[in-house]
């Protein structure tokens, strides 16, 4: 059914209504059809207890003034009642015009029939007699009594208008009851809307009440919390990184702007220029690559990136990031060891780049004249590949945020320009989860180990490359 | 050499127009598509550089139009997104390179001169010389007056690039993308101390030093004097 645009509260409202008054209707009519039934079962009574006195009356009578009389003498004491009797299809005694409206059908013994005479609503009923005493030829004896219904159905009448008032009275009332209760039944939606209202940006912790809602409503509302929390949490992630990204661009640029108005506030030789302008042009890259590589991690945190997958050796690709990391290693007496081999599917470039991360990473923090490891396995289509170094172990507390952006686990440090923006291991997380892997980092006694888990064939069956 | 820069935004385009002018080519600076492609048909130049987001006619009408009209000059493009889609669009309409804003002029001056070269197949030599400095691509020896120098694979290559490059800054991406082929930043100074070794092996106990840090732009092999 369409409902045009109505309330909640008005719906209910006129659905009670228009159940209660259906209801009432009912009621009023099987209640006055009783009545009537029952007002004619009790003419039928009466009538035929005067049907039988009469009877008896003519039967006992000595002769037809005889009869007459007597039957006067009843119907006298008796109001609204009146009589005929026929001998042999001849009326002996009552009004000539008492059945003239009567239908034929009166005629028949032992039923009720009903008919008007002079104003009146009569109802009647007919009996046959035994003949009468003293004579032995038969004879066809036919007795007749009517009462005048007019009281029963003035009764009728009346009950009938003050069942019609209290039906209409009764469904007011539940139209009224029915509004009142849609209205509190409804009230903590309301209440809740009214949260939902003042839940803003800035007041993201408001949350639904789910105790005080009855049971329908505290499964919705828990919803409704769940999805404040998720969006709290995502909101709160963002107001962070904002802040963060604010911060780190903050110190290169007032790096600049310092440099260069020093430089500026008086005249210098074509060196000390020269000098101001490479110490810029170093700032400004670093400014260039935190902004390129914040977009790599958008781009990959959101999938806009999708990996194009190809089957890469592994082995090869920690071969050749070795290869590019082996000056480094040789300054600090690093020895660079590999073992076993892989084959996965993903995107080599960022695949390149994850693992590259956490070599560097790992080069940076192992002690001098110790071995950097990295150890590829797989069993059951699950690769896994480990970047093991020796060094101070990453304090514990650190280890859940390590994969944030911007997140350096030793924040006092000033970090050099050729180090990172600290977002290495944030964007080997987001390549690693965009290949549907994930990656864990156990650190302890002078060993640091990041395991990255790879599912070996994701992209095999089903391959759907980018458009 | 003749370069034409079409590129709308004002700062851009005056500082490649000088800076490829002090590198010594002549420039020719369009600042909408439309005149940009009417000078790219008109002139006879040996490079554009085009940029992606323009008035008038977007990059890559320009560069449809230029290839419709078989100009086939080099083309490289700049663009501000980089998308996946945009890189295979520009190579695809028949581009020959790109760079992302922001880049380093270093990184593009590079790029320019790897595409103007690349036309010119002139004959390989298989020895490359800078000064006393010999590296015989063949043998892959290296001597320097006469006294042999001992390099690994990827200092070898590295030398290569710098001494075909003589006279070039190379910026460090292109440097970690021609020797190593690794096409992204790493977290770590790895050109810094690649350099630094490779120079300590050339350099070191001679003295005319002829690998050289530009300080802000990369690096670049050539005789002191010859700048």
């Amino acid at each position: 059914m369409k409902w045009p645009k109505l309330t909640l509260t008005a719906r209910l409202t006129v659905l009670f209504t228009g159940v209660a008054a259906s209801v009432l209707l009912g009621f009023g009519i099987l209640v006055s059809w009783a009545t009537a039934r029952h007002f004619v079962e009790l003419d039928r009574i009466y009538l035929d207890d005067k049907l039988r006195l009469v009877e008896k009356l003519v039967t006992e009578a000595t002769g037809p003034a005889d009869l007459t009389a007597t039957l006067d003498e009843l119907l006298d004491s008796h109001h609204g009642l009146f009589a005929q009797v026929w001998v042999d299809g001849q009326r002996v005694y009552g009004q000539p015009d008492l059945r003239a409206n009567a239908p034929a059908s009166s005629w028949v013994p032992e039923q009720i029939t009903e008919w008007a005479y002079e104003g009146r609503e009569l109802r009647g009923l007919a009996g046959t007699l035994r003949p009468l005493q003293g004579t032995t030829e038969r004879q066809d004896m036919l007795v007749w009594v009517a009462v005048d219904t007019a009281h029963h159905a003035h009764f009728l009448d009346t009950m009938r208008k003050k069942l019609a008032i209290y039906l209409v009275a009764a469904t007011f009332v539940s139209g009224v009851l029915g509004w009142w209760a849609a209205r509190r039944g409804l009230s903590p939606l309301k209440a809740m809307g009214k949260r939902a209202t003042s839940v803003t940006a800035h007041n993201l912790q408001q949350r639904m009440p789910v105790a005080s809602v009855p049971v329908e409503f505290a499964e919705l509302a828990s919803n409704l919390n769940g999805m404040l929390d998720r969006l709290q949490q995502d909101f709160q992630r963002l107001m962070d990184f904002s802040g963060d990204l604010a911060h780190e661009l903050r110190t290169p640029l007032s790096n600049l702007l310092t440099q260069t108005q020093v430089a500026l506030s008086q005249r210098r030789d074509p060196d000390e220029y020269r000098e101001v302008l490479a110490s810029n042009a170093e700032e400004f890259e670093r400014l260039a690559r935190m902004v390129s590589d914040m977009l790599f991690l958008a781009k990959t945190e959101n999938g806009i990136d999708l990996p194009h997958p190809e089957r890469i050796r592994l082995h090869d690709e920690v071969l050749a990031l070795f290869d590019f990391y082996e000056a480094v290693a040789d300054e600090k007496k690093i020895r660079l060891v590999l073992h076993g081999q892989a084959d996965m599917d993903g995107d080599r470039l960022m695949i390149r780049r994850a693992i590259s991360n956490l070599m560097s990473n790992a080069l940076r923090h192992a002690d001098t004249g110790t071995t950097v490891e990295v150890s590829i396995s797989s069993t059951d289509g699950t690769v896994r590949l480990e970047v093991i170094n020796e060094g101070p172990p990453i304090d514990q507390a650190d280890i859940p945020r390590l994969f944030e952006r911007f997140y350096r686990a030793d924040r006092s440090r000033a970090h050099p320009a050729a180090e990172g923006a600290g977002l290495g291991l944030a964007i080997t997380k987001a390549v690693i989860t965009s290949h549907g892997g994930e990656i864990q980092v156990h650190s302890r006694a002078r060993q640091t180990r990041f395991t990255i888990l790879f599912v070996r064939s994701r992209f095999t069956t089903g391959v759907s490359k980018p458009q | 050499m003749k370069i034409l820069i079409i590129e709308d935004e004002p700062k851009t385009g005056d500082y490649l127009r000088q800076g490829l002018r002090e590198a010594g080519f002549f420039v020719d600076l369009v600042a909408n598509g439309t005149d940009g492609l009417h000078h790219a048909l008109e002139g006879d130049h040996d490079l554009v550089i085009l940029d992606v987001m323009l008035p008038g006619l977007d990059g890559w009408q320009v560069l449809r139009n230029l290839r419709g009209h078989q100009r086939q000059m080099p083309v490289l493009f700049l663009t501000a997104r980089d998308q996946v889609e945009d890189r295979v669009k520009g190579l695809e309409l028949g581009a020959d390179d790109y760079l992302v804003k922001p880049f380093s002029f270093a990184e593009l001056l590079a790029r320019v001169r790897t595409i103007l070269r690349r036309g010119r197949s002139g004959t390989e030599s298989t020895t490359l010389q800078v000064a006393d400095l010999e590296l015989d691509l063949l043998r892959r020896r290296v001597n320097r007056a006469g006294r042999r120098i001992d390099l690994t694979a990827k200092e070898f290559g590295l030398l290569e690039l710098l001494m075909r490059r003589q006279g070039e800054v190379l910026p460090r991406s292109l440097i970690a993308s021609q020797v190593w082929d690794m096409n992204f930043d790493s977290d770590t100074n790895v050109i810094e101390v690649a350099v630094r070794r490779l120079r300590t092996k050339v350099d070191d106990g001679f003295p005319v030093k002829l690998i050289q840090t530009v300080r802000g732009m990369g690096y670049v092999l050539e005789e002191p004097d010859a700048r």
